[in-house]
């Protein structure tokens, strides 16, 4: 698409094929900051392109930052929990902020984060540091004494999450002292939090000027499986208090621009507790699922949202109406393979047969024997469905975690 | 609606066809959505949108008009982009027989978009849309040769291999070849259908229900009167009467009671006359009516002299059923059932064989009779032909067949090929030991070989060369050849740390004593290159052609391995056959007739070589190549090394003829560095079979 000169000039901050083809198609200029690795195809396919290696901020951080300002860039954008702090760093010179960087390494440690939501006055559960597996079996049992559990009686399970780590990597539910055991030392330090029987939401915002432009509520089914779309009627009706809270959030936090996506619980007496907050896209797949439901392109929503030089109309012509505008529910489901030998990937009949099903992206298995999972991790691949009833693909999404889909 | 099974997606009733209709056009709506996102995508974001374009159009093309209605869409698929950066954006130099390999594979997107190129190619040919590169003559000349090509997706049902490999995917290359057809015509490939059967009927397979299959879809659609023939369809007549109507009383296929009792009231001279009509169909096709075996059951009341009409037997065999007449009446009442028709044939030609007079063969095969099968036996074949006859009668059918017809058997979709050639070579050559190998393993579920003195137990032995166990086998196959297939590799493992190739050793003591103790090998095992290429071809002539070996006919079949290459000459593998015969053709030329386990022999290995299986003095069955042609893909054979030819007659005129071939083919890239053309080989394809 013709890049308008009058507008504003991103970086992306690591490699993701979906946001440089979004990236390609709308009127900003843009370059890629990314690993060696993407130099041949970027340098193939005429994409602009700025080769960095990503590791911890070092000394030479200030390197890229000047780069990307000589080269007339406005802001920087994080794709991916490990650029979060290098956008801050970038951010900080670029538009000569320096308190960019501490908000970004706020959003990078979970337990720094939760304090801080604390501080601003947001409800959030029992946590603690852990530096080893005593610190973890201590948690576990005082949180159960605190429940007023006696020996014997079914603990309440803890979750164990790394700090920096993003979404579900990483995370176990612990729920006898055995099961700690099997955690390997270079999980350590981490942060432990209690259970929170509820109902796990996340939450898409998109900020510009301080103020929302633009809040999803995404539904999850089942914590690491599934989610969709929008929200459900019944979560949906809790969407003022959201607002509200996320209102909270984005002043607690100081956050002026870009995209954020916290994750809540809501308790069954409609209590909010505030879980973590990421300052990039979530990962499975929720920007596609909104286009499928909204038809606007999130990544596009994302550069506008950062571009200091977008305009007030712009933006808020941009988005549609939350809730009302959406044409039915989207939903996805990460496949993980359930037997420990497969041969070869194949769709339940009833799966594919079922109106609901778009698509998938899974692909033949590459090894037999499938690795035992540990914690909640990576998936081999989603599945895709669209419908009209939020109920329907609500069942639907959780009875595909009883299929097999490799065999 | 439960779809588990499409072929009751397709039988279903009208309502049902609606709410398929429904379904494909909402999978329609998705991909056209797929097609306009990637249509819109910048190019180097179209690869990543093809997943999806792809399973969508599968699961389109899986339903009742759903090839259509891709075919609709051709142009717009063109333009989206979908084949771009691959092989098919250039159909001009497509070749029409990789789309078997590729209609085949149990990789969904391959089979997808070989099937949307073929839908976007219909639609060039019929003048939907003008292609760039492919005029719609250009297109419709294609389109038939893989039609042509892929015959058999068009009649049969998925193989039991196929399903294995391909799943549900299988019924999209069936309805994409369904739908072609329909489109372009049946007139133009019913002719390449019936020659195609033909083709194969000459080499005479012991198993013939893919035959019987086709032929009784060629009825079906002469009979459906829908199809606008044309003057297709010549000869179809042969092959349909031989199964359904062979002889004056069975022509308008009256169904078997009806046909039992036209005989009880038939005189001497019409039962004559249906039992020349039935023995004439069945050596003419090599195919038997179930009606043949209601009359052949009802003969021996009548007496030898019919029952020899019947089984259109000549003096030798007219000889040989009356000196084992009372054997012969107690096969035929224990193996021939309608259920079992190719008993008949196996029977006949058994008879004819004269093998009957070897002296264990007669009281070999009354064992045969009265064996009882061990439970796994029982088993297998059950789960393999079903109910509908007994399953030692199933086996005695396949008895008679493989004794019948040596070189009918077929290694079925599985990587078998030594214990197939095993089986002809001791049916061909040494069958009352094949029979002892079929009691083993049908009563005692065990067959213990020896090597070098020490016993091999088909029990003991771990794995063979097949992962899977076999299915699409003839009875006597299904039983013995899991058991040879272990003890084979088991040898081979014996052999491990060996110096050279295992099969000089394993080869004699597995397939008899008459595999030539001599040994010549042309690759280097260790380094895939080519070895001592003259010395070994100098030698084969030496001892198999009568012209440099006294004129000596070759005694006994020897196993031989042949690298076998595609019809563009390029080396696929290493396979085994059985050498039977060397001689001159009528045209005077002389040739290598050899059995090749696989099921079907005539194949293109590039280069001008073809092998034949009739028209160059080929007994049913028989592969052949002219001499030097077979040489250029030996690697492996066996000789008696007191019996050497001579070698020095040979002239080097004759040895470059087939060191030629040789170079032009699986051994470009094996010729050792500094040798000949001296150019650096790679290392090759690994080790020898």
């Amino acid at each position: 698409m013709k890049k308008d000169p009058n507008k504003g000039y991103v970086a992306l901050l690591g490699w993701s094929l979906s946001a440089v083809e979004a990236a390609e198609s709308f009127d900003r200029r843009y370059v890629v900051v990314a690993p060696d690795w993407a130099e041949e195809y970027c340098r193939q396919h005429d994409i602009p392109y700025v080769p960095w290696n990503f590791e911890r901020l070092n000394d030479r951080s200030m390197e890229i930052a000047q780069t990307l300002k000589d080269m007339g860039v406005n802001v920087a954008i994080p794709l991916f929990e490990e650029t979060v702090e290098w956008a801050g760093a970038i951010n900080s010179v670029l538009l000569n902020n320096p308190r960019l960087l501490g908000q970004a390494m706020l959003m990078r440690d979970k337990s720094l984060m939760k304090r801080r939501a604390q501080l601003g006055g947001i409800r959030v559960g029992i946590f603690e540091e852990a530096h080893d597996r005593d610190d973890v079996i201590r948690f576990l049992k005082r949180v159960n004494q605190t429940l007023l559990k006696l020996d014997g009686d079914p603990n309440d399970p803890i979750h164990l999450k790394a700090f920096d780590k993003a979404g579900c990597l990483g995370h176990r539910v612990i729920r006898t002292p055995d099961e700690v055991d099997a955690i390997p030392d270079e999980e350590f330090p981490s942060l432990m939090e209690s259970h929170l029987d509820g109902w796990e939401f996340a939450v898409e915002a998109w900020i510009h000027n301080g103020k929302i432009r633009f809040l999803n509520i995404s539904e999850y089914v089942s914590l690491g499986y599934s989610v969709f779309v929008p929200a459900s009627p019944e979560l949906e009706s809790y969407r003022p208090q959201i607002r509200a809270q996320i209102e909270k959030l984005v002043k607690t936090f100081d956050i002026e621009f870009g995209f954020i996506h916290p994750e809540y619980f809501v308790t069954s007496d409609s209590e909010m507790y505030f879980g973590e907050v990421a300052y990039r896209p979530p990962g499975f797949k929720v920007f596609e699922l909104l286009e499928r439901v909204y038809g606007f392109n999130a990544y596009h929503a994302l550069i506008l949202s950062f571009d200091p030089k977008t305009t007030e109309e712009e933006i808020t012509g941009f988005f549609p109406k939350e809730v009302e505008d959406a044409d039915g529910y989207a939903g996805c489901f990460g496949v993980y393979p359930r037997r420990r030998v497969v041969s070869r990937l194949e769709i339940p009949a009833e799966t594919e047969d079922h109106p609901y099903f778009e698509s998938h992206e899974l692909t033949p298995p590459l090894q037999e024997t499938v690795t035992k999972r540990t914690a909640f991790g990576t998936h081999w691949g989603l599945m895709y469905f669209r419908g009209e009833d939020a109920e329907i693909l609500k069942t639907l999404l959780k009875h595909q975690e009883e299929l097999d889909f490799y065999v | 609606m439960s779809s588990d099974d499409t072929d009751e997606v397709q039988s279903k009733a009208e309502p049902d066809l609606q709410d398929i209709a429904q379904k494909r056009d909402a999978l329609l709506v998705r991909l056209d959505e797929a097609l306009t996102a990637m249509g819109r995508a910048p190019a180097f974001a179209k690869p990543g949108k093809l997943p999806r374009i792809l399973d969508i159009a599968r699961r389109v093309m899986f339903l009742e008009g759903g090839c259509a209605a891709v075919a609709a869409r051709a142009e717009v698929l063109e333009q989206a982009g979908v084949f771009a950066g691959s092989d098919w954006s250039t159909p001009h130099i497509l070749i029409p027989s990789l789309s078997r390999v590729a209609l085949r594979s149990a990789e969904a997107d391959l089979v997808v978009i070989e099937s949307l190129s073929e839908l976007r190619l219909l639609a060039v040919s019929q003048g939907w849309f003008l292609h760039p590169l492919m005029s719609s003559e250009q297109a419709h000349h294609y389109l038939t040769q893989v039609l042509a090509l892929n015959l058999e997706l068009l009649f049969s049902t998925p193989s039991e291999a196929e399903r294995a490999q391909q799943g549900r995917l299988a019924q999209v290359p069936r309805n994409l070849l369904r739908y072609l057809a329909e489109t372009i015509g049946y007139e133009h490939v019913i002719d390449q259908l019936i020659d195609e059967i033909w083709r194969i009927q000459q080499q005479r397979p012991i198993q013939v229900d893919t035959v019987k299959h086709m032929i009784t879809q060629i009825a079906v659609c002469r009979g459906s009167g829908d199809i606008n023939w044309g003057s297709s369809g010549q000869g179809a007549d042969r092959l349909v009467s031989s199964l359904y109507g062979p002889t004056q009383a069975t022509r308008e296929d009256p169904g078997l009671e009806e046909y039992q009792r036209r005989l009880s009231s038939m005189d001497a001279t019409a039962l004559q006359y249906e039992a020349t009509g039935f023995a004439r169909a069945m050596h003419d096709t090599g195919l038997v009516s179930p009606y043949h075996a209601v009359m052949l059951r009802h003969l021996p009341e009548q007496g030898d002299h019919l029952l020899a009409e019947c089984l259109g037997l000549s003096a030798t065999g007219r000889d040989c059923l009356l000196c084992y007449r009372e054997l012969v009446h107690a096969l035929v009442a224990a193996a021939v059932h309608p259920g079992t028709p190719q008993a008949v044939y196996g029977l006949a030609l058994m008879l004819e064989r004269g093998i009957l007079y070897q002296a264990p063969v007669a009281p070999a095969l009354w064992r045969q009779l009265s064996l009882s099968l061990c439970a796994a036996a029982e088993q297998r074949l059950l789960r393999t032909f079903g109910d509908g006859v007994p399953p030692a009668s199933r086996l005695l059918e396949g008895v008679l067949c493989m004794m019948g017809l040596p070189l009918g058997i077929g290694q079925g979709n599985n990587p078998t090929c030594q214990s197939a050639r095993a089986l002809s070579m001791w049916a061909h050559n040494d069958p009352d030991y094949l029979l002892q190998m079929v009691v083993w393993a049908a009563r005692d579920d065990e067959i213990i070989m020896h090597f070098e003195g020490q016993p091999i137990s088909s029990r003991a032995s771990v794995g063979g060369v097949a992962t899977e166990v076999p299915v699409d086998l003839d009875p006597v196959s299904l039983l013995v050849v899991p058991h040879l297939d272990r003890i084979y590799a088991e040898m081979g493992r014996r052999c491990v740390g060996r110096e050279g190739d295992p099969h000089r050793w394993v080869n004699p003591e597995f397939h008899g004593w008459w595999s030539g103790r001599g040994f010549s090998i042309n690759v280097d095992v260790a380094t895939g290159q080519l070895h001592d290429l003259e010395g070994f071809v100098r030698h084969f002539y030496a001892a198999y052609h009568p012209f440099y070996n006294g004129n000596q006919p070759l005694i006994h079949p020897q196993p031989a391995g042949i690298a076998v290459t595609d019809s563009a000459a390029r080396f696929i593998g290493w396979h085994a056959i059985t050498l039977l015969r060397v001689t001159l053709d009528p045209a005077g030329i002389m040739r290598a007739y050899f059995y090749n386990p696989n099921n079907d022999s005539g194949q293109d290995w590039g280069d001008g070589v073809v092998v034949s299986t009739a028209g160059h003095g080929e007994h049913f069955g028989e592969a052949s190549l002219p001499f030097e042609q077979f040489a250029s893909r030996l690697y492996i054979y066996h000789y008696d090394p007191l019996e050497y030819g001579e070698p020095a007659q040979i002239s080097r005129e004759e040895l470059d003829q087939v060191i030629g071939y040789v170079h032009r083919s699986w051994g470009a890239e094996r010729v050792p560095a500094g040798a000949l053309q001296a150019e650096q080989a790679d290392g090759g394809a690994g080790a020898p079979e």
